[in-house]
């Protein structure tokens, strides 16, 4: 099983690589809109990419974009972890 | 010097720019209304033609204004192009693509006289339309020979912004090769936000056409995505140093 610290260092990786920021700027805090310049175009983007990296699909009865902080994104995707035996 | 070139560029240039646009659309606009084509052709192409005048007047306003045109087929395409300036708009036109649908987010149509001309001309508001009905409409506009132009990084404020990969996925879903579009010193010359008109040099290249078949895979047009932001934005930020 996928560990909580392992979830953040693969989704800081693949936002890091994909959008540009840095790591500094990756703190659970971060607000993806006011801190990270992330609309909801950068959205259907950050689906893809962390699909890619975790192998399971994020579309699963929740809308990514309606998340506000890096840390619901990091709790989301560790909740879709446990459910896909990951 | 340079103050009296952004007075005179601001007070007389500007000006003659925008009577340019007034007058030749209170012209052509009856015309248009009356004879104009159903596929919006004809307005695409009178769009053209005032793009051509407005490049004139940036001419006029420059430090210099060079043009680069890589040899391309006559297909429709994908423009892909980045953007810093409300000029940018314009210098499509420059580059030859004279029947172009744009893509463009959805406050440009709230502009009067603008909004009469876009809808005519067939072009598409990125948030209001819904992505099937984006990727038809594409698919309508390119089988009666329209190339789509789009600025992926979405917004004039970030002159550096990552490309959004939209243009990217809609080029792989209408299998239409990509041409990325360099616009180098419209930021110079009018940023966001700005009121002056600033002297700059402007360089405006258009690159060969890029295919969508060596980017497979589900995350190809992202890969996509970088590959031609960083080509565009290095030709760029050489001709801005």
């Amino acid at each position: 099983m996928i560990t909580r610290e392992e979830i953040i260092q693969k989704t800081n990786e693949a936002l890091s690589a994909e959008f540009e920021l840095s790591a500094e700027k990756l703190v659970p805090t971060a607000n993806f809109q006011t801190d990270l310049g992330l609309d909801s175009l950068d959205a259907v983007d950050m689906v893809v990419v962390l699909e890619q990296k975790f192998g399971f699909t994020l579309r699963q009865g929740y809308d990514i974009r309606s998340m506000v902080t890096l840390n619901d994104l990091y709790n989301f995707i560790e909740k879709l972890a446990r459910e896909n035996n990951k | 010097m340079d103050a009296l070139r952004t007075c005179f560029n601001t007070i007389f240039i500007a000006p003659a720019a925008i009577l340019w646009l007034a007058v030749s659309a209170l012209v052509a606009e009856p015309f248009l209304y009356f004879f104009g084509d159903k596929n919006g052709k004809m307005v695409r192409k009178f769009v053209y033609v005032q793009s051509r005048g407005i490049v004139f007047f940036m001419r006029l306003a420059s430090r210099g204004l060079r043009v680069e045109i890589a040899p391309r087929t006559s297909k429709p395409y994908v423009v892909v192009a980045n953007h810093a300036s409300a000029l940018d708009l314009y210098t499509i036109g420059a580059l030859g693509f004279d029947n172009v649908v744009y893509i463009t987010k959805g406050w440009v149509f709230k502009i009067p006289f603008f909004h009469f001309v876009m809808d005519r001309a067939g072009y598409l508001d990125a948030e209001k339309t819904p992505p099937e009905e984006m990727l038809s409409r594409c698919q309508k506009a390119v089988e009666n020979g329209c190339s789509i132009v789009l600025f992926p990084q979405g917004s004039r404020k970030n002159p550096q912004a990552r490309f959004k990969s939209g243009a990217f996925y809609l080029a792989e879903k209408l299998n239409l090769p990509v041409v990325p579009v360099a616009i180098a010193g419209t930021q110079i010359m009018l940023p966001a936000g700005a009121k002056c008109i600033k002297a700059a040099k402007i360089v405006l290249k258009s690159f060969p056409e890029v295919s969508c078949a060596g980017y497979g895979g589900e995350i190809g047009h992202l890969k996509m995505a970088q590959d031609i932001k960083k080509q565009i934005m290095n030709f760029v930020n050489q001709e801005c140093v």
